[in-house]
């Protein structure tokens, strides 16, 4: 950090350890996947950007949805992102996820992802380059300093739209499963 | 050579079969369904102890569903493709678990995707899919496309 930097980061140290303590979730749905060992080893070394991958979606605030995601992955996607603590961040990585990409005529995988879960960022391309989550990753700093990442906000307040989208894929019987999604901070 | 032996061997026991060798280290055999099951009891005799999978093709316009059967064989390296058909308006057949435990994970998939009925497996549960109401997916009247867009395109 530049020296210049202490004062800002002083002035709201909560924004501050926010930015830099980004735990992904370490949470493989599809191919994007491949990209990830390398972005969190030696060769991009993703802890220069404070992201470090977390083996439990409990100590974690950062979601990368690394593909396509079928239905029963869904399921899971769901459970982990509700027990996560907030203030946390959703970002969709690939095309898939956002409007289905090769997947886009499968019975089995889903087109958007933002109609099941609230997204933060999307990163395009089949593959993105790992510097691509090094753009999302400097983005959403930017997004956090200016409060505009609500995905999590926006998830509690919208929880009968995302709710209903969910239960036509999942069915009543997953629904009436899951925990009304609760606050819990770090 | 070995394949030639194996053909003359099927041919013999049973007549209604047909046997091609395409090539070296593979032989094809089709025969109705009735027999099939004492086929790769004889077969897994001969040496042919590898299910590599089992497989399911929809011959819609002839209104039939083809099982295929992928066996090997260890010490002669000959990959043997053993086919028989179904009636796809009442698609049952027979398990082989009695000859290789390990068939129960193919049947459940092919019961999953194509709606055949394998008489003896009794774990023919929900296995792949989740939430599905609809016809099989892999059947070839099913439109995928369509049930996308019915799903996952609604606002």
């Amino acid at each position: 950090m530049d020296r210049a930097d202490i004062k800002k980061a002083l002035k709201d140290p909560h924004k501050w350890g926010e930015k830099y303590s980004l735990w992904a979730t370490y949470f493989c749905t599809g191919c994007g996947i491949i990209e990830i060992p390398p972005v969190i080893t030696a060769r991009w070394d993703a802890e220069r950007f404070g992201v470090k991958p977390m083996a439990t979606p409990r100590q974690a605030n950062l979601f990368l949805i690394t593909g396509y995601v079928s239905v029963k992955t869904l399921k899971a996607i769901i459970i982990s992102y509700e027990q996560m603590p907030d203030p946390k961040y959703l970002v969709a990585f690939g095309s898939c996820p956002i409007d289905g990409g090769l997947y886009y005529t499968s019975y089995n995988t889903i087109n958007h992802l933002d109609r099941y879960l609230p997204v933060d960022g999307w990163i395009a391309g089949c593959m993105p380059r790992p510097e691509a989550i090094f753009i999302a990753v400097t983005k959403l700093w930017k997004m956090i300093d200016g409060e505009m990442v609500d995905g999590y906000k926006r998830y509690k307040e919208n929880i009968d739209y995302y709710r209903k989208n969910q239960e036509r894929v999942l069915g009543r019987e997953f629904i009436e499963s899951m925990p009304p999604p609760v606050t819990v901070r770090t | 050579m070995k394949e030639e032996a194996i053909k003359q061997g099927i041919e013999q026991r049973y007549e209604s079969c047909l046997v091609t060798v395409p090539r070296e280290k593979r032989v094809i055999v089709s025969l109705p369904k009735d027999s099939l099951f004492s086929l790769i009891a004889f077969m897994k005799e001969q040496g042919f102890q590898h299910l590599s999978f089992i497989t399911c093709v929809d011959w819609i316009e002839e209104g039939e569903f083809e099982l295929v059967y992928h066996l090997a064989s260890y010490e002669d390296g000959i990959h043997a493709i053993v086919k028989t058909r179904v009636d796809r308006a009442d698609p049952v057949y027979l398990s082989i678990i009695p000859l290789f435990e390990h068939a129960q994970t193919y049947e459940r998939e092919i019961h999953e995707m194509f709606g055949v009925e394998f008489t003896g497996n009794d774990r023919l549960t929900p296995f792949l899919l989740a939430n599905w109401q609809e016809i099989p997916p892999m059947r070839k009247d099913f439109d995928t496309q369509e049930y996308s867009e019915r799903m996952f395109e609604h606002e």
